[in-house]
């Protein structure tokens, strides 16, 4: 009882907070000075001629060969001209840059007029006194262990891609590269362990997110999202598998273009630097789009979901609702355990034997 | 205000490396990098050219745009530099300059290249000007003493230039009106005129054999 | 100013502070002492103390199979920072410039890295588990939360400084070190060394009875 009228309190905070973070947001939109633009770059409008521009144009336009050799040992040394430098900072800058920071601030944008609009998605029939066990602690250990390494990508990475526009005005130039510098080791260094959370979130939750029979007519129904009504999934639904796979995929492109790019000692041309960096870009912004979903729905979205992320064990109601074809059959199992003796296990005055952890029956 | 630039005359340019062992010595910079290079295109055929590249020193520089942290300024005289102590070694500036211009003086496994460095015109840096801070870091600062950049000056055959962009597009362009000259004196083709021609050399070059 | 404070003086305290603290522990231990043992000697205690020293390194059968993930992040946290703190080339050169006037030979780079990598890997899984487990949540208490976010953060602020060009990175990372050092003595951390003691005395023990310990 008393948690409900605590959550009531705390969702009318929430809401007038997440107001006025949007009206924030939206004076935030001249985003259009994220493009560079010839005036931000100092340049003078009349532009002297290069003697050598001749020369370079001809280079590249003609069909004479950009590459040749050379004395200085160096991969990429003999290539008189990449031409496909500029293309890729023209790609970064004007389009990598201004189209990511719109897509992900719409996306925030729209998470918080989605909850102030539909508001948290409640157990309809209320929090009941049974509860399932739904993830063991390695399975909570492994979610949480890539949940830290992505946020700390993720950070990571968007101060080396918006920094120049966004945090240089705020920081200046000298603290800013400090920052930077941080940011750049602190992503290098921490990408390879995002493959291995990645190798062990595939190994441990694969086989519940095989798509199966119910989760078309999941897909078609909205999943409910929209409206009460219960839609029928398994222990995963589809909306939720379809997240598993596309971190699988998408990460498994950033981890890949994450090797080319931070082990260059391979003989890698700057082309393929290049296309690293834009795959490896593209994807990053992806999965930083869906992870906000997730972590919005995990969190402050949807009422029991983050218990049994944190506890190991959900709501009996809550699965009924939202996981209805795996909650009657651990029920018939009888799986169900009463919150009491959930309490025991976790509750860190209790003397009483930890018994599930421990392989007893907890009596 | 001067524009300084580089042009590389690809009709002189003998190959002989001056350039390049001139701009290391003059700027000591570290082992494995070349702020300058000598590129020999179709070596041992006939249409052999060579061209000296380095730092282009672009009014539009593309590194610069692209820098992360903002490292790059541009001096009055047009030449494009950097500051060292602010750049964090992250490589976009290879990446994207059309030349290959940014050096690294470390291998870079986990992308720790350490600072960029490039061909500053002789210029120097942000440091005071010709400070022991600032030859350290960057290299000499001719052009603070009025002097222009070594490469040019050691350039053998003069095919490499260096200077104000009007004086130097002056002197390739009288280059070119003599050369178009001395070919109608001869009544052949400039192709045919050239010191490259290959009728008498055709089939003959030491590299196929 | 604060630099010069980090360099110089917090640096000499800390050391101090560890120093004294560790040796002050150690001798206490020391003289706390044991009761004599009167029975007869079947074994010896010294080559059982040795023995279990080593031995206890090994996991035991069951907890080897039931706790595998555990097992591993606990030696690759272990092994990862034993080789990061002795045989990393800027913590030699450090150790040469202010404690022993000499260095030694370094691991490679890529091995440097690597071990960064598997330390921290080893302590993100192990930290987890020991927030999420009830068991291991019931067990911890004020002393592991100040050591586990001491050590994390020292390690996380030495990866954020490996370009090695930024006196604020070296500075923060130093920083966090003191302060691991001062809090070092007073803690569970002491285990580096009194490991040796527990063990030892074990094996001494069950050594003497005869027994393999």
């Amino acid at each position: 009882m008393n948690n409900s009228c605590n959550l009531a309190v705390a969702g009318r905070g929430v809401k007038t907070a997440s107001c006025w973070l949007l009206l924030s947001c939206l004076l935030l939109l001249p985003l259009h000075s994220l493009a560079e633009s010839k005036e931000l770059r100092g340049l003078p409008s009349v532009m002297v001629l290069n003697p050598a521009a001749e020369l370079w144009r001809d280079v590249r336009q003609r069909d004479m060969p950009t590459s040749g050799t050379t004395q200085i040992k160096g991969v990429d040394s003999g290539v008189l001209i990449n031409a496909n430098g500029d293309k890729w900072r023209k790609f970064r800058m004007q389009q990598l840059i201004p189209i990511g920071g719109y897509l992900l601030l719409g996306i925030g944008i729209g998470l918080t007029l989605f909850y102030l609009i539909r508001g948290r998605v409640k157990i309809i029939a209320g929090a009941s006194d049974k509860k399932l066990p739904r993830y063991t602690s390695y399975e909570r250990l492994i979610h949480w262990f890539m949940a830290s390494i992505f946020l700390f990508l993720a950070i990571t990475g968007l101060v080396i891609l918006f920094g120049r526009p966004l945090l240089i005005p705020i920081f200046g130039k000298e603290i800013f590269s400090v920052i930077a510098s941080a940011s750049k080791e602190g992503h290098n260094l921490m990408g390879p362990l995002f493959m291995v959370a990645l190798i062990l979130v595939f190994i441990k939750f694969v086989r519940r997110n095989i798509y199966q029979k119910g989760d078309l007519s999941w897909l078609l129904r909205g999943g409910g999202i929209i409206g009460k009504k219960h839609v029928p999934s398994n222990f995963f639904n589809m909306g939720e598998k379809s997240m598993f796979w596309m971190l699988i995929i998408v990460g498994s492109v950033i981890v890949v273009s994450g090797l080319v790019l931070v082990f260059p000692i391979f003989g890698q041309s700057r082309e393929w630097m290049e296309l690293a960096h834009v795959g490896h870009a593209i994807g990053a912004i992806l999965m930083i789009g869906v992870i906000l979903g997730h972590i919005y729905i995990g969190s402050i979205g949807m009422e029991g979901a983050i218990e049994g992320m944190k506890s190991g064990y959900c709501d009996l109601n809550w699965a009924k609702e939202h996981h209805d074809l795996w909650a009657t059959q651990m029920e018939k199992r009888g799986e169900a355990i009463a919150n009491e003796e959930v309490n025991r296990f976790s509750d860190p005055d209790s003397n009483r034997s930890l018994g599930r952890e421990l392989g007893e029956a907890g009596k | 205000m001067a524009r300084m630039k580089f042009y590389c005359d690809p009709e002189r340019c003998i190959e002989c490396n001056a350039c390049v062992t001139a701009c290391k010595n003059e700027n000591e910079v570290p082992w494995g990098v070349n702020r300058r290079r000598v590129v020999t295109i179709n070596d041992g055929d006939e249409g052999e050219r060579s061209l000296s590249v380095a730092c282009m020193h672009c009014s539009d520089a593309p590194c610069a745009t692209v820098c992360p942290v903002d490292c790059f300024y541009t001096t009055q005289d047009g030449v494009v530099l950097h500051d060292k102590d602010i750049c964090i070694g992250c490589g976009y500036c290879f990446y994207a300059c059309p030349f290959g211009a940014p050096q690294f003086p470390e291998d870079g496994a986990f992308a720790t290249r350490g600072k960029m460095d490039k061909c500053t015109f002789c210029a120097g840096g942000p440091e005071v000007d010709n400070s022991s801070d600032e030859h350290r870091k960057y290299g000499s600062n001719r052009l603070a003493e009025g002097k222009l950049p070594l490469c040019a000056e050691m350039c053998s055959t003069k095919a490499l230039l260096a200077g104000d962009s009007d004086t130097v597009s002056d002197i390739y362009r009288k280059r070119i009106i003599n050369r178009s000259a001395s070919v109608m004196a001869r009544g052949v083709s400039y192709r045919d005129a050239s010191f490259r021609a290959p009728s008498s050399a055709a089939g003959k070059s030491s590299a196929k054999e | 100013m604060i630099a010069q404070f980090i360099d110089g003086p917090l640096w000499v305290f800390s050391l101090s502070v560890f120093v004294i603290g560790v040796v002050w522990r150690i001798v206490m231990i020391l003289m706390a002492g044991n009761r004599t043992d009167l029975s007869v000697p079947k074994g010896s205690a010294s080559s059982g103390a040795i023995r279990t020293i080593f031995s206890r390194s090994i996991y035991e059968r069951t907890a080897a199979t039931r706790g595998r993930l555990l097992q591993i992040a606990g030696y690759l946290f272990h092994l990862g920072l034993f080789a990061l703190l002795f045989f990393a080339q800027p913590h030699i050169d450090f150790y040469a410039e202010r404690i022993t006037g000499f260095g030694w030979p370094a691991m490679p780079h890529w091995a440097f890295i690597l071990s960064a990598e598997l330390a921290f890997l080893g302590l993100l899984l192990l930290w987890i588990h020991r927030l999420l487990s009830p068991v291991t949540r019931l067990l911890t208490d004020l002393d592991d939360h100040v050591g586990s976010i001491l050590v994390f953060l020292v390690m996380l602020t030495g990866c954020l400084a490996l370009a090695q060009s930024f006196e604020a990175l070296r500075l923060i990372h130093l920083l966090l070190a003191e302060l691991l050092l001062i809090y070092f003595p007073f803690s569970k951390l002491m285990h580096t060394f009194t490991f040796v003691m527990s063990r030892g005395y074990t094996g001494a023990t069950m050594g003497r009875k005869g027994v393999n310990a």
